[in-house]
């Protein structure tokens, strides 16, 4: 083979590496990406799609009480689920980093939540907070305390699916701050303890300080796959009791799939991408501020 | 030294403890599938009084529940056999080439990650809709192929950072081509990082719900999620048999789990951080 052919051959293959992947992407993510922002400026139905109404769609959203009741649950529900399972995850994961006997067990053991199906865990989860035979119930029960309705009081519907978000998702946060303890340097906590520095000193001025930068990537991330989630909250109460835990997923589903109102489902979709766009950008940029 | 032991073990016991109650769905999930109907419903013993296998001879004679995992087969073997192989390409690219086209791809893919994936769905439910392409396991598979993408290109980029170029250089000394040196050196030294990429795609569309809630409307062509899903509200009651399919459909999880569970740490943050 002639040697400028070869040259030229250099060039151009990672783009032949990249092709079936950039196909892809552009079928399944870009293309109806746009095609979701055209809907969310037309009337219409699943079958039928119908002429452009300019923003009514958005002003028909901004307008209901539903969307704004979303809106709130979804914040609420990130913000404590992120919170939950950082405290949580953190706290494992100190307790997994000390020299214990049966580390590798444990480490596996507490992944589970995070690994197994959710319709699998959902199953699980109804089993243990079902209103008559549940076993919270029965241990309530034996108290002697009322049974609690536990996905059919408005109140408690919030309760139970935020706790069931924090439990399949703490591993997450497990994970990847033991990852976050193992990279920092041993002899600063040496140091630190000829200094006389107490544990809880250590912890707060040494440890938390080194995690800082992975833990705002992991509050980045999960704060996205809360805001993003579906299965857990339709599996448990497909959004009620009443709407009470209806998120921007959930109603932009509904309005599609089963009001079957696409033009207000997609600006549902939009709204939804452009919070979580700012949001990544607001955390994203208090992270560089921090280097 | 004796009252550091004493701690030790003392850890030992509070992460026995923790364990046992964050499990405690599974747990007692499992031991409700090998209880009968009634006694689930009515007993107040948490472990079974006779231990016995009724329901998984219900599920084996009864429902649709080992087509349905026929079906999370097939849509997982391909889904995962064609990810990692689309991936491992785009992620050789960008792994081992600069330039602002590859910068800017990259960059994309963690972008992707983060948008709604039910914003593409609605369009591509009308769009399917039209190609007659609803209940089909092709449209299904196109999917997971595509949104598990973006993780296994940056899982792969990560395993081929870390392999020396000196020895493609050396191969292409030899005459090899850069394709030939890709296939026959990178890919098999990088085995262990492929098998990682393939579980992580495995365990995705093993799991996944809401495409195949949206996508698979037929009981015949349904996935064990959504089969699952349609079990618990079908049969309310029939506790004895949805907690023996939760217990299978949670078994092919568990074994590839515990191949990959080293490579957990790097899968979650690597994808991430590097960015």
């Amino acid at each position: 083979m002639p040697k400028p052919d070869q040259q030229r051959k250099v060039n151009v293959l990672p783009y032949y590496f990249l092709l079936p992947s950039i196909i892809l992407i552009i079928m399944i993510n870009v293309y109806p990406m746009i095609s979701g922002l055209l809907y969310s400026f037309q009337s219409g139905t699943i079958v039928k799609r119908g002429p452009f109404v300019g923003l009514e769609n958005y002003g028909k959203l901004f307008a209901m009480g539903e969307f704004w009741n979303a809106l709130y649950f979804s914040s609420v529900f990130a913000l404590f689920s992120v919170i939950g399972s950082y405290l949580i995850g953190l706290g494992l994961a100190i307790l997994l980093h000390k020299d214990v006997p049966g580390r590798g067990f444990f480490r596996v053991a507490l992944l589970i939540p995070w690994v197994i199906p959710s319709v699998v865990s959902i199953v699980g989860w109804r089993w243990l907070i079902g209103d008559q035979n549940g076993l919270f119930n029965m241990i309530l029960g034996r108290f002697g305390i009322e049974p609690v309705l536990f996905l059919a009081s408005e109140k408690w519907a919030i309760v139970s699916v935020i706790v069931i978000k924090i439990w399949r998702s703490f591993p997450f946060m497990m994970i990847s701050m033991l990852a976050g303890l193992s990279t920092i340097n041993q002899e600063m906590y040496e140091s630190a303890h000829i200094d006389g520095a107490g544990r809880w000193k250590t912890f707060w001025h040494i440890t938390l300080p080194q995690l800082k930068s992975i833990s705002i990537v992991c509050w980045i991330l999960m704060t996205i796959w809360c805001f993003n989630d579906f299965e857990t909250i339709w599996l448990l109460t497909e959004g009620g009791p009443a709407n009470a835990t209806e998120n921007l997923i959930i109603i932009a589903y509904k309005y599609t799939f089963i009001k079957n109102a696409v033009g207000i489902g997609s600006a549902i979709a939009i709204v939804s991408l452009i919070i979580l766009m700012a949001l990544a950008t607001l955390l994203l940029k208090i992270q560089k501020d921090d280097e | 030294m004796k009252y550091k032991r004493i701690k030790r073990w003392l850890l030992f016991a509070v992460l026995l403890i923790i364990v046992f109650l964050v499990n405690l769905p599974i747990l007692t999930m499992i031991v409700n599938s090998l209880k009968s109907n009634s006694e689930i419903l009515t007993s107040k013993n948490i472990l079974p009084t006779k231990l016995t296998f009724e329901n998984y001879e219900t599920l084996h004679t009864k429902s649709k529940f080992w087509l349905q995992f026929r079906n999370s087969a097939v849509v997982s073997l391909w889904g995962t056999g064609l990810s990692i192989i689309v991936a491992a390409f785009a992620g050789y690219a960008i792994s081992r080439y600069r330039s602002f086209f590859i910068a800017g791809f990259s960059r994309s893919l963690l972008m992707l990650q983060m948008f709604p994936i039910i914003l593409v769905l609605i369009p591509l439910f009308i769009m399917f809709r039209n190609l007659n392409l609803i209940n089909t396991h092709f449209a299904v598979i196109l999917l997971y192929l595509t949104v598990h993408l973006p993780f296994a290109i940056w899982m792969y980029k990560g395993f081929f950072d870390s392999i020396p170029k000196d020895l493609e250089e050396a191969a292409w000394i030899d005459g090899c081509s850069r394709v030939q040196s890709f296939v026959r050196i990178v890919l098999p030294i990088s085995a262990p990082g492929v098998a990682a990429v393939a579980i992580f795609s495995f365990l995705f569309t093993w799991n996944e719900y809401l495409i195949a809630n949206v996508f698979l409307r037929d009981e015949q062509l349904m996935t064990v999620p959504i089969g699952l899903q349609l079990f618990m509200q079908q049969f309310a009651t029939d506790w004895g048999s949805l907690t023996a399919a939760s217990t299978l459909a949670m078994l092919p999880v568990f074994v590839f789990f515990l191949f990959v569970q080293k490579y957990m740490i790097y899968g979650a943050v690597a994808g991430s951080v590097k960015g």
